[in-house]
């Protein structure tokens, strides 16, 4: 097993708010290796957006990392100089945004924003720049490049705001492309264009990149391991095709009985989970998932579980099924 | 750099402003013949047959259709005619002569309005919620609250009498304007007096929306992309956030028009402003209505530039 490019250690993300302590990441540890695809799934405000930030240190106030340690090649980013982490960005950390009409500067041109990602890291004479932004947008499938590299964003299409996007992360060659909900402002085909040139380049250049999506189908399309969230923690991961086949927290569980599918018996009606995501001010005691579990037991109203190996490379925090997975293992020593 | 769609809309906004111009000018010319009294009315009337002369060679004594033709036939050539208090001055060089003093003060205004606006409110929104917010938001406020002759009152006294001594007299006003252009001294201390609450309004405007620009997605791209935080707030952020100062630069420069009114009686700065009052009071009614067909052109000129500039900061805005 080679080295991990990037480390999280139980991260704590929060925001100072006057409400109150918004606890949106909760100690979230994981660890992604050099070329890997990596999904953190979960629903909207269950601290994957704010994870992805975290790592570049991109919140904004009054959000503020209060804990936990993020290791790029064994450097902590959450103790850096402002200076240091300004050049781990973009350079080696390169990140995309949800929705790329309002990530692009409206009175810049496409190109010149690109170029400055690639002079924001060492001087290039103004060609260079160019040729190297031009390439990029060839590589990422726009056509009429170099005619295109002087339109402004309102002048693209939403897939190909995207694409420059994507072509701008990539202008460094980093060794990490962290996407937040690269695909949820697109529609379908279009989407499944951009996951496949996402796909693309993680093969062909070897970046490793993290997902964050809402949507388990482009998880499945894209990641080799998975990362569920669920109110600021991590509640399952794993590979893929485990998780798909033989998912061990209820939430992962009712996530996955969420996708329609064709398949299925049309009147059968589609499972949704009840309730709504906990407020993080102040989260449900116990386990936090348990008002909306239609497995709980006493031990989950007052009992927090913690992450612990359920199965090869698995890993989840259920009471419910650690006391399952005992008991199978009870029976096999039996 | 204009295409042809803008050319072509630049001609019919220029073509508006000559149906501006004559239109001021008429109302204006009728409202004045409405007025009781004239300029050769004096305590003492004159002798019937001088003031007959004096009638028919101001042409006066034509019926008031005709008087209105001959006008505005002149104004289509650019004559505004005689002063009718000094015989024989004619006012279109007038007042392009004190137009461009006006303009040395009105353009060193609009350089404290838009420099000293921008500037606090740049640094007011990047230092937000710390001393240095609360010190520019209070100059802002101290700004717009005072009426421009308040704070050119307070200048004099600043420089005339408190910092005499120790700024060996520097800046002191000196109210002689020998020729058409003033020294800089003569040209700021009026010039600041007229665009500081301006400046102000600029300032408050320019916090509020670069606070907003500041949270958009595409400044934490910026971010993201690993540019210093000076070219994230000057390239990024600034230039969107100066696309709604660039809306109300209109209404400002009416503002400094107007205001320089004022501005030029206390400081007796011989320019448009000055003209105004006196004309106003010495009944030169041909000067009053040239002076509002000129102040009219100005501010269609400005509003026409400040469009064209939209199209400079924001590509989406094309005419």
């Amino acid at each position: 097993m080679s080295q991990p490019v990037l480390q999280v250690k139980d991260l704590k993300t929060q925001f100072f708010t006057d409400d109150g302590v918004v606890q949106a990441v909760d100690g979230v540890s994981f660890d992604l290796n050099p070329g890997e695809t990596l999904g953190i799934v979960g629903e909207s405000g269950c601290g994957k957006s704010v994870t992805a930030l975290s790592i570049l240190r991109l919140v904004q106030e009054p959000g503020r990392i209060v804990n936990g340690q993020i290791l790029f090649k064994g450097d902590d980013i959450v103790t850096m100089s402002d200076e240091e982490v300004r050049e781990i960005r973009g350079k080696d950390i390169a990140m995309i945004f949800q929705d790329p009409l309002s990530s692009l500067n409206p009175v810049l041109t496409v190109g010149f924003q690109i170029e400055e990602a690639i002079e924001a890291h060492g001087k290039v004479p103004g060609k260079t720049a160019l040729s190297r932004t031009v390439a990029l947008l060839k590589q990422v499938r726009i056509p009429a490049a170099e005619s295109r590299v002087h339109d402004y964003p309102h002048q693209f299409s939403g897939g190909m705001r995207q694409r420059a996007m994507i072509a701008m992360g990539l202008a460094n060659s980093p060794s990490i492309l962290i996407a937040d909900e690269p695909t949820t402002a697109l529609d379908v085909t279009v989407q499944a264009q951009i996951l496949e040139l996402l796909r693309d380049l993680n093969r062909d250049l070897k970046t490793a990149i993290i997902l964050i999506t809402h949507n388990m189908g482009v998880v499945a399309s894209l990641c080799t391991r998975v990362l569920v969230m669920y109110a600021g923690r991590v509640v399952e991961q794993g590979p893929v095709e485990q998780i798909f086949k033989d998912p061990q927290h209820p939430y992962t569980w009712s996530l996955l009985q969420s996708i329609p599918r064709l398949d299925s018996d049309r009147h059968d009606r589609l499972l949704s989970i009840e309730g709504f995501p906990p407020d993080l001010i102040r989260p449900p005691r116990g386990c936090r998932f348990h008002p909306r579990c239609q497995f709980k037991i006493d031990r989950c109203l007052h009992d927090d579980p913690p992450l612990l190996n359920v199965g090869p490379d698995q890993d989840a925090a259920c009471w419910v099924t650690m006391r399952r997975a005992l008991a199978s293992n009870g029976e096999r020593r039996g | 750099m204009f295409t042809r769609g803008a050319l072509l809309y630049i001609g019919q906004r220029l073509v508006l402003i000559v149906f501006t111009a004559v239109a001021v000018s008429s109302i204006v010319f009728l409202g004045v013949h409405r007025l009781p009294g004239d300029a050769l009315l004096n305590e003492r009337r004159p002798d019937p047959a001088a003031e007959a002369a004096l009638l028919h060679y101001y042409h006066l004594d034509l019926p008031l259709p005709e008087q209105y033709v001959r006008y505005v036939t002149g104004l289509l050539h650019g004559d505004l005619g005689e002063s009718y208090v000094n015989r024989g001055v004619q006012i279109t060089p007038l007042l392009l002569r004190e137009a461009r003093v006006s303009a040395e003060v009105g353009a060193a205004a609009l350089v404290f309005t838009i420099g000293l606006g921008v500037l606090l409110g740049v640094i007011a929104a990047v230092r937000q919620n710390t001393w240095v917010d609360y010190l520019a938001t209070t100059t802002s406020i101290i700004g717009y609250s005072m009426p421009n002759f308040v704070i050119a009152s307070l200048l004099f006294l600043l420089f005339g009498v408190a910092l005499y001594n120790w700024t060996g007299g520097a800046l002191f006003y000196n109210s002689g304007w020998t020729g058409s252009y003033g020294t800089l001294d003569q040209i700021l201390v009026p010039g600041f007096a007229l665009g500081f609450p301006y400046a102000s309004i600029v300032a408050r405007l320019t916090r509020a929306s670069m606070l907003e620009v500041i949270r958009q997605d595409y400044v934490r791209t910026a971010r993201a992309k690993g540019l210093t935080s000076r070219v994230v707030i000057v390239r990024h952020a600034l230039r969107n956030a100066l696309i709604p100062v660039v809306t109300i630069l209109g209404p400002l420069v009416i503002g400094i028009v107007t205001g320089s009114v004022v501005i030029e009686n206390i400081f007796g700065i011989p320019g448009l402003g000055k003209e105004f009052a006196a004309s106003i009071l010495n009944r030169d009614y041909n000067i009053v209505i040239g002076l509002f067909t000129f102040y009219a052109i100005i501010i269609a000129l400005a509003n026409l530039l400040v469009d064209l500039l939209y199209t400079v900061i924001d590509p989406r805005i094309r005419y």
